[in-house]
């Protein structure tokens, strides 16, 4: 098992902020901003020297409970301060990109960090549509036109155009192109029976997040249903899931901890938005309906000590078939430093060594 | 709005009697089609608003006698120029569809200083190791046009019509990697836009760089969801960008798109 740690710079704020999302720009501290970002590096410097895989950096808006809204500006400068760790891009929200930049901004700073770059493309949570003005009815298409763009950007030798539903251009030529060839290993994120099917077509890696190991193991099935179709397995490193979790000394602790955790998101649209936008999100997992997330808290699917971790970890690799894990120790958002700091001292001593041949 | 009605009429050349569809006022564009034979699009009629539409029918096509005596592609393209001729025109825009693309090259090669740009649709001229014309029942040969089956409006092609012009495509398709062909390419400086659909399941769209690696002025575009058959999967984006490249040439790249919201 490989293991990514998920950074989200961890904003603290100096006094209660306002919960409803998008949170006022106005009530943002800039010396709270500049300690994150410094916290940040410190906090990356023990994850690498405690051996994770990768070190993995998100995009959202609007928001500061993870305050990174441009992926590539967090991942250049982690790879500037990081020296060894894999930089996962996971990733640029597609449908309100220029899918052109994208390819453009992710070879330049694949070949500046030595081709230590992870990519993975998705459509963006519910909220992110109200960023830049996208349409959710769209979103869809436009993530799964935008990603096939990227990849032909990063793989066409000839200056061409391209003729799209949603995006046009007459001319593409892209310099530089990734150091990795044809292009750094890249994933389409989430459960959708689309992103999935495009996945598997262009035999790229599947990223799901957060649901039960049930739940997403129907989305890993299903691609790799389609990935057979296709005539071509993918090896554990191709699936990713992103996980809160939430380890300590013992089970009964992590437990206490799970309970003290909120059960709603820490800043929710407001109710007549979030019901606007669950009537034109449609989401799915391979296919069957479901629910956006719109203010629910993210589910924790690894809780306990050590042991308890390792074992579900194990159950991870068998139902989900992942072999890398993208992990929150301490969820986004939740308060304090220090009870990640610790939980990260203990993952890296008694869990990440146990659960390498896993 | 300019007549789009297709009409039919014919034009003897070469000993042939060739039959065309032809709609619209404007520069001619002539069509040349893929080995099915002629069969319209939507795209025909979106290009007849803005072009003299002139969409041939080589012979040993659709309901015309078989085709014995055109021994390869130049000879057919000959043939093709004389067609033209008879039609008086001059000058005239061209584009060749698939097999028709190989036929274009050809014609354009020939009658070059006449040709004021060229338009490709998925050109069968280059093809990728193991390539084959798509065969079998009506529904297999579809799935391999098709991105969008749905959006086929022309009745199938008559079996027996494709079966009767079969030997004539393979005498006139040659070998997938054409030497007399290719050698040729770098003297064609006519501009010209080779157009591949992303699902393209005949010809590989990486075909496409080899034309820009060839002719001196070469543009190259894909098409997003669309298969072989460009023009029927997506005729509005077919046609957007072949009439942008037809009136600007080369200068198409510079975007007329506008972007203001309100004055």
């Amino acid at each position: 098992m490989k293991v990514s740690f998920f950074e989200t710079a961890r904003y603290q704020a100096p006094q209660p902020l306002p919960a409803e999302w998008p949170v006022p720009s106005g009530s943002y501290d800039p010396e709270a901003g500049a300690r994150a970002y410094r916290g940040m590096i410190e906090r990356l410097e023990l994850v690498e020297a405690l051996g994770f895989d990768w070190v993995s950096v998100s995009e959202h808006h609007y928001s500061p409970r993870i305050l990174t809204p441009s992926p590539i500006v967090s991942a250049a400068f982690l790879a500037a301060h990081l020296k060894k760790i894999k930089l996962a891009l996971l990733g640029p929200i597609v449908p309100q990109s220029n899918p052109v930049r994208v390819a453009e901004e992710i070879a330049m700073l694949d070949t500046m960090a030595q081709g230590r770059l992870i990519v993975g493309l998705l459509r963006g949570t519910s909220n992110e549509s109200l960023t830049y003005d996208l349409n959710p009815a769209e979103a869809r298409e436009r993530t799964d036109e935008g990603m096939e763009l990227v990849l032909k950007a990063w793989t066409e030798p000839q200056p061409f155009g391209w003729q799209g539903r949603h995006y046009r251009y007459r001319t593409i030529s892209i310099w530089p192109r990734p150091l990795q060839q044809p292009y750094p290993p890249t994933f389409a994120l989430g459960t959708s029976r689309e992103s999935c099917e495009f996945a598997a077509r262009h035999r790229l890696g599947c990223g799901v997040s957060y649901g039960s190991f049930e739940g997403v193991a129907r989305a890993t099935r299903y691609y790799r249903e389609r990935c057979a179709y296709y005539g071509w397995q993918p090896s554990p490193d191709q699936i990713l899931y992103r996980a809160n979790m939430l380890l300590a000394e013992t089970d009964d602790e992590a437990q206490d901890a799970l309970r003290a955790l909120p059960n709603q998101a820490p800043f929710t649209m407001r109710p007549g938005v979030r019901d606007a936008m669950m009537a034109v999100d449609a989401r799915n997992i391979a296919g069957e309906a479901r629910a956006p997330v719109v203010s629910g808290a993210l589910p924790t699917t690894f809780v306990g000590s050590p042991d308890t971790v390792v074992e579900q970890v194990r159950q991870c690799r068998d139902v989900v078939g992942a072999g890398v894990l993208d992990l929150s120790l301490h969820p986004p958002g939740s308060s304090g430093i220090e009870p990640l700091l610790r939980a990260l001292e203990l993952f890296g001593k008694k869990v990440l060594p146990r659960i390498r041949d896993i | 709005m300019a007549d789009t009605a297709f009409r039919e009429a014919h034009v003897e050349a070469d000993g042939f009697r060739i039959r065309y569809m032809q709609a619209g006022t404007g520069a001619p564009l002539v069509h040349l089609h893929g080995a099915g034979g002629l069969r319209l699009s939507p795209a025909h009629e979106l290009l007849a608003r803005q072009f003299r539409v002139i969409a041939l029918e080589m012979p040993g096509f659709g309901a015309s006698p078989v085709n014995t005596r055109t021994e390869s592609m130049p000879e057919m393209a000959s043939t093709i120029v004389r067609a033209i001729d008879k039609l008086g025109l001059d000058s005239f825009n061209l584009m060749g569809t698939s097999f028709g693309g190989k036929a274009a090259l050809w014609v354009a090669l020939q009658a070059t200083s006449r040709v004021p740009a060229l338009v490709l649709e998925a050109p069968a001229a280059i093809r990728q190791e193991g390539a084959a014309p798509p065969s079998g029942t009506p529904e297999e040969i579809a799935r391999r046009l098709y991105a969008h089956p749905e959006r086929v409006s022309a009745p199938p092609i008559d079996p027996a019509a494709r079966a009767k012009a079969q030997p004539l495509v393979h005498r006139l398709l040659g070998p997938n990697r054409d030497a007399d062909l290719e050698s040729r390419l770098p003297e064609l400086s006519t501009p010209t836009l080779v157009l591949f659909g992303t699902l393209d399941g005949v010809i590989a769209p990486a075909m496409g760089r080899i034309y820009k690696d060839l002719l001196p002025n070469c543009h190259l575009v894909f098409v997003y969801d669309a298969a072989h058959a460009i023009s029927t999967d997506r005729p509005e984006a077919f046609t957007e960008v072949v009439v942008d490249f037809l009136e600007r040439h080369e200068a198409f790249v510079i975007s007329r798109a506008e972007t203001v919201i309100h004055p």
